[in-house]
């Protein structure tokens, strides 16, 4: 026994140091997993109201930018809402026929159920392998866990942690979150980041046959739960065609401008619940 | 001043520049990056360097995990930072000892400086110990060794922009208590 505890008093600092290091790789570990402790993440109050009080500064600084988004998305939603008035939407069939604007919204509503709450961003990253998004709305607001993010340009992320004001939201540029996306001819594939550059994104395994050209958009499938379809993920720039298996890579500029984000729009799918009960069904019988 | 009021103030004023102004840099430095890695420089490990000569290690040790988490909590790398900063507060003590011609204990409230120590021996115990740190938090956040020049340009462009900062850090801030001790 004295000399366990001689070994001990030897041996402390060594045995503090390992401790610590365990504490520390079981918290790395724990939040690889995407489960994350809410503790130790932006989305936590004290952070959460440091990041709000510089915001209120920078804010500032920023706004001439803002507007110059926010008007050219008006422009953008103006120019779909007066295409969407003369567009035909029973294209499939033989009879073509336009419908008044009133009657097509209340076909679409059905399928896309979609709430979009806006925020704004209060910290943002793009230097790290994973890089995370503070936005300043949280459960108080009616954000959830897994809420798909979007920019008026493009896709932005996943909200992971919510706190009662505030959620952090995992970027589409970390190495360990995939996007289900597709071509314009519907060819689906996933999009993912290399941890480098923040304005470049890879889309592997197109089959040869399929014609891309740089130049062409891609957009998300809406087979995910939560990320609606069709919303801009990047713009091909550079085509890789893999001699081995017949497929190529796709190198994409995102159509977010990760830099200088600051309005955000987070849409929560409010079929979720039903659909996901349903899916579970199907997939709990033998 | 009271050693303990310094460097707590110290530690404030740190991870206030470290948090509030070095992790915005990147967001508006390489505006247009052609392959080359951005990176944010990290000055908070200073504060586990400039604390006294005579810190006993564990006490380091558990200095070092508060600083990490703090850092890790910002910026929601849950325990990366951590991990890191508690590795150099563990080796300190031991560089310290190879660096310095007295034992650390013929320093009665001191604290590394330029001053007490020149130039170049505080440089290369900086040098080091950031070099270790970098080295120790990129290689957990990419863990990827199929890209490892990737990974060494990263770390060595990290450490020498660090490097700058804290040597600008020292040169600004520091004067006023190396003139007291």
């Amino acid at each position: 026994m004295r000399n366990f505890i001689l070994f001990i008093r030897r041996f402390f600092n060594l045995i503090l140091f390992l401790g610590v290091e365990i504490v520390c790789i079981v918290l790395i570990a724990h939040t690889n997993t995407m489960q994350g402790t809410d503790i130790v993440s932006s989305a936590n109050t004290v952070a959460g109201i440091l990041y709000k009080k510089q915001n209120d500064v920078v804010y500032y600084f920023g706004l001439r930018k803002m507007n110059d988004s926010l008007i050219n998305e008006n422009a953008r939603l103006r120019k779909q809402i007066s295409s969407l008035r003369t567009v035909d939407t029973l294209r499939d069939t033989i009879v073509k026929k336009v419908i008044p604007s009133a009657d097509t919204n209340r076909h679409i509503v059905h399928y896309a159920d979609y709430l979009y709450r806006t925020a704004y961003v209060i910290n943002n990253s793009v230097s790290s392998a994973n890089n995370y998004i503070t936005i300043n709305r949280g459960s108080n607001d009616g954000i959830a866990k897994d809420m798909a993010v979007l920019s008026g340009t493009g896709l932005v992320g996943l909200v992971v942690h919510v706190s009662p004001h505030f959620a952090s939201v995992i970027s589409i540029l970390s190495i360990r979150q995939q996007v289900s996306a597709k071509l314009k001819d519907g060819t689906s594939s996933f999009v993912n980041w290399e941890g480098s550059k923040p304005d470049v994104m890879i889309m592997k395994d197109i089959p040869m046959q399929i014609k891309v050209k740089p130049g062409d958009s891609i957009f998300t499938t809406g087979y995910s739960l939560h990320i609606p379809g069709d919303i801009l993920i990047g713009i091909v720039f550079k085509l890789e065609y893999v001699k081995k298996n017949n497929m190529q890579i796709l190198s994409l500029h995102p159509s977010t401008n990760f830099r200088n984000l600051q309005y955000v729009y987070v849409a929560g799918n409010k079929m979720a619940e039903e659909r996901k009960q349903l899916e579970d069904s199907v997939k709990s019988k033998p | 001043m009271n050693v303990y009021v310094k460097n707590f103030l110290r530690f404030c004023f740190i991870m206030i520049i470290q948090i509030l102004i070095l992790n915005k840099i990147t967001l508006r430095w390489w505006s247009q990056p052609s392959g080359f890695p951005i990176f944010i420089p990290y000055v908070y490990p200073l504060f586990i360097l400039l604390l006294t000569f005579e810190t006993p290690v564990w006490l380091l040790i558990i200095l070092g995990f508060i600083t990490g988490i703090t850092v890790d909590t910002f910026m929601n790398t849950a325990g990366i930072h951590t991990c890191a900063t508690v590795f150099i507060a563990y080796l300190r003590t031991n560089v310290l000892n190879a660096l310095l011609p007295k034992n650390l204990s013929e320093y009665p409230n001191q604290s590394p400086s330029i001053k007490n120590m020149g130039w170049m021996p505080f440089l290369v115990y900086s040098g080091f110990l950031i070099l270790l740190h970098h080295i120790v938090f990129f290689t957990i956040e990419l863990w990827n060794i199929s890209n490892i020049g990737y990974l060494l340009l990263k770390i060595a462009a990290s450490a020498v922009t660090s490097m700058l900062f804290i040597i600008a850090y020292l040169l600004l801030f520091t004067r006023q208590s190396v003139g007291k001790n």
